[in-house]
């Protein structure tokens, strides 16, 4: 495409090669923008947005009280990022975090529940067995939930975005029968949340956090080496370029989308095993359960913008994590709307696809000059050629 | 138990609309996979501008407006632009999911206007469906334009070789469809539900998604799909007309999806596609890059 204006010529043009420089000013901008945008609320209510957003800063990042749960969100977000990025090395969509997050939660609940943890509130169980076997309930059941989807779409060609999405409604109203109205993991307070967990079971904590902060770290390491280093992850790798090159290689697409999407359902299940049996102050599966479903969708974000790499995606984890938990405090704090941080996450989505297409495209600014007589010729020869 | 089966179809044609939508779309080698979203926000306009005017025919066009620019944008991304169309339709249902839940919110209770006019009890919106299913297997089969629209999603560059703009199809068949599924996220909204709270919607963009594929890009199929679908959902919100004290309700709530699964499965084996023949479009989520 090409306009002349004033003497100059702009042309828009795609790149041919679209450099990791482009890709990371572009989430930059998509970031920057967004946060713009979602400043017009604080505007309309009469706040200064710079103001408002050096707050948000300010409680979730230096806050006492704010730091740790920037943290603890911020875990969550990573891991649910991860659940994304390993089917999508692999070319396929898990939006199924909820789903595989509560499977792992009510497993690992279930399992308290066997030890008669509901019952027995101050009971001395044996967290040094139990806690494990929570931990590998919980992936077992979440790494099973997220792999049904991914055989379905390797063996069936079964819409891998549609299965995910159902499975996630599915479990919703699963935790409802198990929390609410007598079921089995009702809490004392019959206020339809789940039974709080005794102290000797709860995941022990190093300098106040949960170990399942510095797991995710070091998940982040070990996830990027596997991606990047082993035969298994070159394997993902090719079946998400060419599905149809990688079985003519002899990678198995089945054993392939089964395994990425019992892996990603496997990190949802440790971001629910973190958030509900680890944050302080939860140890339960809360009332507004499904508010925690839908943050996790903020994963779906952190993995598009740190473009599938896993160590990328802590900076990322943690902005969303502060920035969302931060927006929530002010909402309160201004009188806003519920919702404030949602509409932050729509936004970004939309923005952060924009700058990512945009990207793909170069500007040039040039001064004009008259095309030579031979080239216009050529050129007109050109558009007549088809009627040849 | 006559009751269930009018309130089914009324169910029905919000997911018959919404799905016809995207099946025209689908058949022009768009895949909008954020179907959601656009509902969300078509619904979610058409709510607010009906409950501060007092008209349903103001939110009824608002709705379909909204859905014509969503799908515009969607399109936008997709055609001119060219990138995923998958990671563009996430895109579109986070838009939706978020901005409503926001914008919404003030508005969070019944719409208050008198109950929308029915035809001898039976839902309007549900004969909407069935004539827009007439409508579109009389387009897409039956008429030049048809046609071409089916051409630029089977082989876009066979088609643009004929003389067919693939653009100008792709972004016709993009603003169609939006209008359609606004309409379907307003019959939800101002119809068959008019009660707003936050995510209201409860995957039924999701399941009429499913319907475009389980119908294979038939419209008929897709009015039956849509019954069968509406059918389920009462069954789940009143089990105890048919089963009663059979599971607890919430376990009732997650049937409809997780027959969705079944269904899926069912439909999507070897046998079923041998049966039927597969007539996915040829050249579906494929952006179209014109050589110059």
């Amino acid at each position: 495409m090409r306009a002349v204006i004033g003497g100059y010529a702009i042309r828009i043009e795609r790149r041919a090669d679209v450099r990791w420089w482009h890709t990371a000013l572009a989430s930059v901008l998509a970031i920057l923008v967004s946060l713009f945008l979602v400043g017009i609320a604080f505007v309309r209510v009469g706040a200064d947005p710079l103001e408002v957003y050096s707050e948000i800063i300010k409680y979730a990042f230096v806050s006492e009280f704010g730091l740790p749960q920037t943290i603890n969100r911020a875990t969550f977000v990573l891991l649910a990022a991860f659940a994304l990025i390993v089917p999508l090395r692999a070319g396929l969509w898990n939006i199924g975090m909820p789903g595989q997050i509560f499977a792992a939660t009510l497993a690992a609940f279930g399992v308290a529940y066997a030890f008669g943890a509901k019952t027995l509130v101050n009971a001395q169980l044996p967290g040094v067995i139990v806690i494990p076997a929570m931990l590998v309930a919980a992936l077992i059941a979440s790494a099973v939930y997220g792999g049904i989807a991914g055989y379905l779409r390797g063996r069936l060609q079964v819409n891998e975005i549609v299965t995910t999405m159902m499975q996630n409604w599915a479990m919703l109203w699963i935790v409802a029968h198990m929390i609410r109205e007598g079921g089995p993991f009702m809490g004392r307070t019959a206020e339809g949340e789940g039974f709080t967990l005794p102290t000797s079971l709860r995941v022990p904590q190093v300098f106040d956090l949960p170990v399942t902060v510095y797991a995710a770290v070091v998940l982040a390491l070990l996830l990027t080496w596997f991606l990047t280093k082993t035969t298994l992850g070159y394997r993902i790798r090719t079946y998400g370029e060419s599905p149809r090159a990688a079985e003519y290689a002899g990678i198995d697409a089945t054993r392939i989308s089964t395994l990425v999407f019992a892996l990603g359902g496997a990190f949802a299940g440790l971001a629910g095993f973190h958030y509900f049996l680890g944050v302080p102050g939860v140890y339960k599966i809360p009332k507004n359960y499904a508010d925690f479903g839908d943050f996790s969708f903020y994963g779906l974000i952190t993995g598009l913008i740190a473009r599938n790499n896993p160590i990328a995606a802590i900076p990322v984890a943690m902005l969303f994590g502060g920035i969302s938990g931060g927006a929530r405090f002010m909402q309160g704090k201004l009188r806003l709307a519920f919702g404030i941080d949602y509409a932050l996450l729509g936004v970004l989505m939309i923005m952060m696809v924009a700058f990512q297409a945009l990207a793909q495209y170069a500007v040039r600014i040039e001064r004009a000059v008259p095309i030579p007589a031979t080239q216009r010729e050529r050129g007109e020869s050109r558009v007549e050629s088809p009627h040849h | 138990m006559s009751n269930l089966l009018i309130i089914s179809l009324a169910a029905a044609a919000v997911f018959a609309i919404a799905a016809l939508g995207e099946l025209l779309e689908q058949r022009a080698g768009i895949l909008n996979v954020g179907l959601e979203g656009v509902m969300l926000l078509s619904g979610t306009f058409g709510f607010i501008v009906a409950k501060t005017s007092g008209s349903y025919l103001q939110g009824f066009l608002v709705a379909i407006l909204t859905g014509a620019l969503v799908g515009l944008l969607h399109g936008f991304f997709s055609i001119t632009l060219g990138s995923n169309q998958v990671v563009n339709g996430m895109a579109i249902w986070i838009l939706g999911f978020g901005l409503t839940t926001y914008i919404g919110y003030p508005y969070t209770g019944p719409l208050g206007l008198a109950p929308f006019p029915t035809i001898g009890g039976l839902p309007v919106f549900f004969f909407v469906a069935l004539a827009l299913a007439v409508g579109i297997w009389f387009l897409l089969y039956k008429t030049h334009l048809g046609l071409k629209l089916r051409s630029v999603g089977e082989d876009p560059s066979v088609a643009e070789a004929s003389g067919i703009s693939v653009t100008a199809m792709r972004y016709l068949a993009v603003v169609l469809a939006g209008m359609l599924v606004g309409l379907g996220g307003a019959v939800y909204s101002l119809v068959y539900n008019p009660v707003w709270s936050y995510n209201y919607l409860q995957g039924w963009g999701f399941i009429a998604l499913a319907l475009v594929f389980f119908s294979l890009w038939n419209p008929f199929f897709v009015i039956a799909g849509a019954v069968f679908f509406g059918f389920l959902w009462q069954l789940s919100l009143y089990p105890e007309l048919l089963f009663p004290n059979v599971f607890s309700r919430y376990i009732w709530r997650a049937m409809p999806f997780l027959i969705t699964i079944i269904v899926f499965i069912l439909l999507s084996t070897r046998w079923f596609r041998l049966r039927w023949g597969a007539t996915k479009p040829e050249a579906l989520g494929v952006a179209y890059q014109r050589e110059s």
